[in-house]
């Protein structure tokens, strides 16, 4: 339980974190192009920082592999939208997109690895 | 001995301990079931600060070898608390001091993402164990997942500097060095897995 919960704690931090620095580096007008490239490096470090100081407490690939994805491809998207200026209005109302997209792609990974979990070559069986 | 690898190990042996809380709850109890399958004389390759003793079974007699020895400095401290014996040695995995087919079992936990030349590596485990002899391995490797191994590989050139390797196909290697594979387990999605492998009697 205390690893589930901080799992979700974890994607939602990365998300709200890469939403909020995102919004405030890109401004609406910026290259679409630039935009994202900026957008997914903003992701890469702040999901390298967050996960190193969260995978003492929930584990290292628990951490990094959502937080990754959560990053690096949540700061790609927050970046082409925040561009487009086709958004959030508000701080919080970017904090909770970045939250939500946490919390799904936490989730998402957390099917994946129920699918892809047990035995894929056994050969005395 | 790799001297620069030698070094960078060293240096993370300060906190190489720090993850040892989490990984422990969450994969501990993988470690110890393939562990489990331990047999006769056994080698463990790279052992760190013997975070993962607790895992195998009692009243074995384990060589421990790692490139670091200030991971085998906190390692010694471990040592004590295992009910069997562990004798450890500062050695490179890639240039070991044993004679040919002289384990049963060769175990590693997070390894082969580490060693700069893997193949070298495992064939040198290869030589050592004797026919029929296992290998028994707790790795993590590059996803098969399209966006999660483009990442991987994107960030293997920075991870590698102070640690693991994140793109290894260790699966592979293992086939490449000559083992039969026996069983591969995926235990957190396609990248943290248990690899069992054989050493067959004729080759």
């Amino acid at each position: 339980m205390f690893f589930a919960l901080g799992d979700y704690l974890a994607g939602i931090l990365v998300g709200v974190a890469t939403a909020l620095v995102v919004r405030a580096i890109v401004w609406p007008g910026m290259d679409m192009v630039i935009a994202m490239l900026l957008g997914m490096a903003i992701g890469m470090v702040l999901h390298l920082i967050l996960g190193l100081v969260l995978s003492p407490i929930l584990g290292m690939f628990e951490t990094m592999m959502p937080a990754s994805l959560i990053g690096m491809y949540g700061g790609m998207l927050f970046a082409m939208r925040d561009s487009m200026a086709a958004g959030s209005t508000t701080h919080a109302a970017t904090a909770l997109v970045g939250a939500i997209f946490g919390a799904i792609v936490v989730l998402g990974v957390k099917i994946y690895d129920r699918a892809l979990r047990g035995a894929v070559l056994d050969a005395e069986n | 001995m790799d001297r620069e690898t030698q070094r960078k190990w060293d240096s993370a042996s300060r906190t190489l301990d720090l993850f040892a809380f989490a990984e422990d709850r969450r994969l501990g109890p993988h470690k110890r079931r393939l562990f489990s399958k331990m047999r006769g004389a056994t080698l463990m390759v790279a052992a760190g600060t013997g975070n993962d003793f607790k895992f195998f079974p009692p009243s074995m007699h384990v060589v421990a070898i790692d490139i670091s020895p200030k991971m085998l400095e906190r390692a010694a401290r471990k040592v004590a608390e295992y009910e069997g014996s562990i004798e450890l040695r500062e050695m490179d995995v890639c240039d070991l001091e044993f004679a040919e087919a002289s384990f049963d079992t060769v175990a590693t936990a997070c390894t082969f993402c580490s060693v700069p030349k893997p193949i070298v590596g495992l064939r040198e485990l290869r030589r050592v164990l004797k026919p029929g002899g296992q290998i028994l391995m707790f790795e993590h490797v590059r996803s098969g997942i399209g966006p999660l191994g483009i990442l991987m590989d994107l960030m293997t050139p920075l991870f590698r500097r102070v640690g693991p390797e994140l793109n290894r196909d260790t699966v592979g290697n293992v086939q490449k060095a000559g083992f039969r594979l026996r069983r591969v387990e995926n235990i957190y999605l396609d990248v943290v897995k248990i690899i069992e492998a054989v050493k067959d009697d004729a080759t």
